[in-house]
């Protein structure tokens, strides 16, 4: 474990390097915010209290929260350094160190993204501040469930992100896919809660890694109650375990093919 | 004891085949086509621990697949390896423990970090302890010098002093065994002679077995005492440093500057390599014509300078490859 610890600690020694290029990250972040934060104002502005059972309030929290979620999430050390490493065949020289590929890339990942994620967290919280004039409420009980959330989120979505890239020993190009799960998260996991989507919808959705990545962090900070926190807690359980053991599953077989393609 | 043991040694690749242009593209989706390359062909030779080994060949020869079988990264489909005594295909992590690899073209290095800094993140990929660590970076500093820029961030450093360092972080958990895959690529002479000169260092104060690739003679001429050439995923030569000079040395290269131009005629034992204006350059090969017959076939009196030496390394090699290709064809 003191291995991993000390590639988070390198990652985020050499991830300060970087400062300035995370702060050009915030243009498209503050972009983001201000349409929708104006839209949500113009919907709720034609005397409408409650959509989908969100307040203003809570709607504009909700945005903000899942894009401080998503724009700390976002690492190319997550789809373009492992599928170039596959590619460029110089995992090889990765897997004869005596720890684990998977586990070294999770440590980096999360070294990489620990500032950024301080920086978006500071810069949300002062511009919803600014605009809505409070912080959502939180009870200090309802902390534990809150931060684990979090915690399940970033490292599903990881394990995610890193399964789709370990397809790159069998296919030429992972971005596809990469792309394809950045907009359905972005699309209907940042944009909307899953109320907002028709019935019929919602239970799909909820099955979908928006729910544990982003959907539910977000809602236990808006509206806590003990049982979303165990729902959210649950699905978040189940999702982690399964997740990790498609990557792995994945990893293994691909470093069998990587003994074929190598030399 | 031996540090490497590697016995009938193969490896083949599967490799997709297209027809030319759009419809050859097309014709491979639905119908994939694959030809099997034999990367390595039944190979067997031993490494003494200590021993300094060259082991080259030209580009597709197969030995970077062998390096890769020996430390684990690649399976082999016949044969059997043996590195210290471990298993690389079934115990790979322990092996790590006891190889180093330096790779001239490949940094392990993080850019951002100084070289303190990345040591000490090796150490504790290593498992070394806090001061284990830092008595290894203390004495590997001096026997390297690296004082002067050990903590200046590795992106600000030559390419000298980066692989200084390189070779620095694969000996940080005192390996046994130390891969250099094309160690001097890229450096000046200067720096070139430099690092041969810590490698040697590093021979001979902790006893690491070397295992050396490289297309750059000089690194093979001063470095390693034993040499195996690959070709074709064979072995085409294994033999001492001295015994391959010895079996070439029959043959030597004669430099001739003449006051006046001349035409030489080749003879048995003789071929001429150039003729230009005064300038005679030529190969005699001694066991049919001895030097001094060699020179009475040009007037003494119209040599102004002469230099005799032996056959470059370098063509030596070259030959070796050649013939067996020609062999093989």
């Amino acid at each position: 474990m003191r291995k991993y610890l000390f590639i988070l600690k390198a990652t985020l020694m050499e991830s300060l390097q970087y400062v300035l290029n995370i702060l050009l990250g915030f243009i498209t972040f503050f972009m983001l915010l201000f349409v929708f934060m104006n839209l949500w104002e113009y919907i709720y502005s034609d005397s409408v209290n409650l959509i989908s059972g969100y307040t203003k309030e809570q709607m504009i929290w909700y945005v903000i929260l899942t894009e401080m979620i998503w724009f700390s999430c976002r690492n190319p050390t997550l789809s373009f350094q492992i599928s170039n490493d596959i590619k460029s065949g110089s995992i090889a020289y990765s897997i004869n160190k005596p720890y684990h590929y998977i586990a070294f890339i999770i440590a980096k990942h999360l070294g990489e993204i620990a500032i950024k994620s301080l920086m978006f967290m500071v810069a949300g919280l002062v511009i919803g501040y600014c605009f809505l004039g409070a912080f959502p409420v939180i009870h200090l009980y309802q902390l534990p469930a809150i931060i684990l959330s979090f915690l399940f989120g970033i490292l599903i979505n990881a394990f995610l992100k890193m399964s789709i890239s370990v397809l790159s020993f069998w296919i030429e190009d992972s971005t596809p896919f990469h792309w394809i799960y950045d907009k359905m998260i972005i699309v209907l996991g940042i944009m909307f809660p899953v109320e907002v989507f028709p019935l019929w919808a919602q239970p799909m959705i909820r099955f979908t890694p928006i729910f544990v990545v982003t959907y539910g962090p977000a809602k236990l900070i808006i509206d806590y109650s003990n049982s979303m926190a165990l729902q959210v807690l649950v699905s978040q359980l189940i999702y982690f375990i399964i997740s990790l053991s498609l990557l792995l599953f994945i990893y293994q077989r691909g470093v069998k093919k990587l003994n074929v393609n190598g030399g | 004891m031996d540090a490497i043991v590697v016995n009938q040694l193969s490896k083949t690749f599967r490799v997709k085949v297209k027809d030319k242009g759009l419809k050859g593209s097309l014709k491979s989706i639905l119908k994939p086509n694959y030809r099997t390359i034999q990367a390595v062909d039944n190979i067997s030779f031993r490494v003494e621990e200590g021993e300094i080994l060259a082991f080259i060949g030209p580009n597709g020869a197969g030995k970077s697949t062998t390096i890769k079988m020996l430390t684990g990264i690649l399976y082999p489909d016949e044969g059997s390896t043996s590195v210290m005594g471990i298993n690389p295909t079934a115990k790979r992590k322990q092996l790590s423990y006891q190889i180093g690899t330096v790779f001239g073209q490949k940094e392990q290095l993080w850019m951002h970090l100084t070289p303190y800094d990345n040591f000490k993140f090796f150490g504790a990929i290593y498992d070394l302890k806090e001061e284990e660590a830092e008595a290894r970076i203390a004495e590997l500093k001096q026997v390297f010098e690296l004082e002067e820029f050990i903590n200046t961030p590795v992106r600000n450093l030559s390419l000298g002093q980066r692989i200084r360092c390189e070779i620095v972080v694969s000996l940080i958990h005192r390996p046994k065994i130390l891969f250099l895959d094309e160690p001097t690529i890229g450096l000046d002479p200067v720096v070139k002679e430099n690092i041969r000169t810590l490698i040697k260092k590093m021979n001979r104060e902790y006893k690491t077995t070397i295992f050396l690739t490289s297309h750059d003679v000089g690194d093979i001429e001063k470095l390693c005492k034993r040499i195996i050439i690959v070709n074709h995923g064979s072995i085409v030569l294994d033999d001492s440093m001295e015994n391959l000079k010895y079996h070439y040395l029959n043959r030597k290269i004669v430099e001739v500057k003449l006051r006046d131009a001349m035409d030489m005629t080749e003879e048995d034992g003789i071929t001429v390599i150039k003729s230009k204006g005064c300038n005679l350059k030529l190969e005699v090969d001694t066991t049919k014509k001895n030097i001094a017959d060699a020179l009475k076939l040009i007037d003494a009196d119209n040599i102004l300078d002469i230099n005799i030496s032996n056959v470059p390394l370098e063509n030596i090699i070259t030959e070796i490859y050649k013939e067996n290709r020609q062999t093989k064809a």
